[in-house]
């Protein structure tokens, strides 16, 4: 099941697109957008459409980038120096395979000591990332030729399915969002509706939002249905945090996000039998609905998030249903949204 | 030699289920020598040279390399593991593992950097704590893929990169391993005797019995060993070098060589222009240490291709340090048959 939404979940996500340097994923989403309206990149890079409608102006935003590291000196030897982009989880680095975005892509490898030469005392201890680098196998001037400070670093992992529907691999934060989104449009093809669309895929998500807050000025939109990844029940996660893999999309309430649209999308999913969860935020929502909220006038902004495990990982686990399940529920809520104006 | 390393890297052979490194070995050597398989599962192999040996040289590389065994699958279809050698939970932690005979994908599971309080966010968990995630939702579910007692490796292919460097899961040492078969498809000029271990990484277990099988005069023990070339690492402590041929060691946590033989090994590789280098700090330990009590006692030495990030899933090696290695161990075995 659901095999045409993992190949586009799995082409979108295998294209780099660490913040600030998303142009390949990008591109890769601006071809696919391109395919139910006009669509172009704006001054930030982020990924713009719209197709006209006499009713409600609707915003449909996930963000295209995805956590990484940058590249901050090459060294005398020719190991790479870095700092992370976005919340990248130094616990997870060592050892670990990645690609630098290099004049050409190289491979290389995050630095550790083997349990050999390894202190008991610095078992627990995770390294500071500035006190890690990467090897990319090459004499320093070769490295240094290849690679310069600023160029981006993204974790290695290929893309896999695992049991049942779920599917593991970088960057689904958020292209499971671009994905659903992507989705949802072609579920209104066959879905009749008088709304006008905007989709913005934003750049710099993870780096704090100024993709979104320039998406949403320009987009000017009445609303936002924001599609974003949450936390995912596993072993180590309170309850309270996490919502249950393959259960439902969550539609979030949160005082930044609007409240008659947040029970709009409950009524919906309720009467409709789509699954759903509830997803309860005590401030800002820490998404791109917070900037869109925010931007020109305002907008009311709705958040729907898709449960993830171990993000900011190279092992990034969701479930196809919940991503199919929030493109279903956000096309009812602009077929109804048209009736409702 | 590079096909055979990467091949040989690629295939799952934690300790204990080290059959499939045996056959794909075997499929190599059957039709130029006479092998045998042991109670333990070590490969023995003798291959005829051209003369009879005064002394009989056997050369050792252990099949087996480090990994996961799984031990219990919980309500919610997660697989608790053990780890079979020494694994690191900083190298397990967020890495896609290929769990059991039919390698069902996984990973294993890490609580996200944002839920994570001040004090967590650079505290590595214990292992006991870490679970692999296939995706199951439940024992039941999880129980159709795998079972307890199945094994799990990295899943982590050979990469050829930067300036004849190779990343492979099993490096330590398919790479030995690879130096072994190479010499059995090539002539030699004294008959001489090969042991691919088994279960090296849990406590030198498969070697034991091998040498006693053999019952050899020397054994060189053709390893990997840790190159901790890398920064922040200052020179007394990085072991070896890449680059720099193959590490011979003096003295490790399992062996104190014969220090004669050492000093031979040494003159011989300068005598012949080979590279090699002294492994420069105590630490580790491998086959020789139960080879060289064999019986009334063999005189053993270990020769080591640098490997960085060992017991991870990307060792590290340089090419040609495995081509040095090769060379130095082919005139070593042909001296000591012949001294």
């Amino acid at each position: 099941m659901y095999k045409e939404l993992r190949d586009l979940i799995f082409e979108l996500a295998k294209k780099p697109g660490t913040a600030g340097d998303e142009h390949a994923a990008s591109h890769a989403a601006l071809e696919k957008l391109s395919r139910y309206m006009p669509a172009t990149l704006d001054a930030l890079g982020n990924v713009r459409g719209g197709l006209a409608g006499p009713g409600a102006h609707i915003m449909l935003e996930a963000h295209i980038d995805q956590i990484g590291l940058i590249v901050t000196r090459v060294d005398e030897n020719g190991f790479v120096m870095f700092e992370a982009c976005g919340g990248a989880d130094t616990r997870v680095l060592e050892a670990h395979e990645v690609t630098v975005w290099g004049k050409s892509p190289l491979f290389g490898v995050v630095v550790t000591l083997p349990p050999h030469l390894s202190k008991k005392e610095d078992a627990a201890k995770a390294k500071d990332m500035s006190d890690l680098a990467i090897d990319t196998g090459l004499p320093s001037g070769q490295a240094m030729a290849l690679i310069r400070p600023g160029d981006r670093i993204t974790l290695n992992g290929g893309h896999r399915a695992l049991a049942g529907n779920r599917i593991c691999g970088p960057a689904l934060d958020d292209r499971i969002g671009v994905a659903a989104v992507l989705r949802c449009l072609e579920l209104l093809k066959e879905k009749p509706h008088d709304c006008r669309l905007s989709v913005v895929f934003s750049v710099q998500e993870e780096t704090g939002g100024s993709g979104a807050a320039a998406g949403g000025y320009s987009a000017q939109a009445d609303e936002a249905l924001v599609v974003d990844v949450s936390f995912a029940s596993a072993p180590d996660i309170p309850k309270e945090k996490s919502a249950e893999l393959g259960k439902g999309p969550m539609p979030g309430i949160a005082p930044s996000l609007d409240t008659t649209m947040w029970e709009r999308l409950l009524e919906i999913a309720d009467r409709h039998r789509i699954p759903a969860q509830v997803e309860v935020m005590g401030g800002g929502t820490g998404t791109d609905a917070d900037k869109i909220q925010n931007a020109g006038a305002g907008i009311r902004a709705a958040l729907i998030s898709i449960p993830l495990r171990n993000m900011h990982t190279a092992v990034e686990i969701a479930d196809l249903t919940d991503v199919e399940n929030a493109a279903v529920l956000m096309a009812q809520y602009i077929a109804e949204r048209g009736k409702n104006a | 030699m590079k096909q055979l390393i990467t091949e040989l890297s690629a295939i799952p052979g934690v300790s204990g289920r080290e059959s499939e490194v045996r056959e794909f070995i075997i499929s190599k050597i059957k039709d130029v020598s006479e092998y045998s398989v042991d109670a333990l599962g070590n490969l023995l192999v003798m291959k005829k040279g051209k003369r009879r040996p005064s002394h009989k040289v056997m050369l050792a590389a252990h099949m087996d390399e480090v990994g996961l065994i799984i031990s219990y699958i919980t309500e919610d279809g997660f697989l608790k593991f053990a780890p079979v050698g020494r694994v690191l939970p900083r190298v397990l932690m967020g890495r896609p593992v290929l769990v059991g005979s039919n390698a069902v994908p996984g990973a294993i599971g890490v609580k996200p950097v944002h839920l994570l309080k001040e004090d967590e966010k650079k505290a590595l968990p214990e292992t006991d704590s870490l679970y692999i995630d296939i995706g199951a939702f439940s024992r039941e579910e999880a129980r159709g893929l795998v079972k307890p007692g199945d094994t799990a490796v990295f899943c982590s292919n050979p990469v050829s990169f930067g300036d004849g460097f190779m990343k492979g899961r099993a490096l330590d040492d398919r790479v030995g391993c690879a130096v072994l078969v190479e010499m059995i498809r090539g002539d030699l000029e004294f008959d001489t005797w090969f042991a691919f271990t088994v279960q090296e990484e849990v406590g030198l277990r498969g070697a034991k019995t091998a040498a006693f099988q053999i019952n050899p005069d020397y054994a060189i023990v053709v390893e990997t060993t840790t190159a901790a070339d890398i920064p922040g690492v200052n020179d007394e402590k990085r072991v070896c070098l890449l680059g720099e041929g193959p590490a011979v060691s003096f003295m490790d946590r399992s062996t104190t060589y014969d220090h004669r033989l050492y000093q031979t090994v040494m003159e011989t590789a300068a005598a012949k222009g080979i590279k090699a280098q002294p492994k420069t700090v105590v630490a580790g330990g491998n086959d020789a240490g139960v080879i060289h009590t064999s019986r009334a006692g063999v005189r053993t030495l270990t020769v080591s291709v640098p490997c960085r990030y060992l017991h991870s899933a990307s060792c590290v090696i340089k090419e040609s340090d495995a081509a040095e290695t090769a060379k130095l161990v082919k005139a070593l075995a042909t001296q000591f048959a012949d001294a």
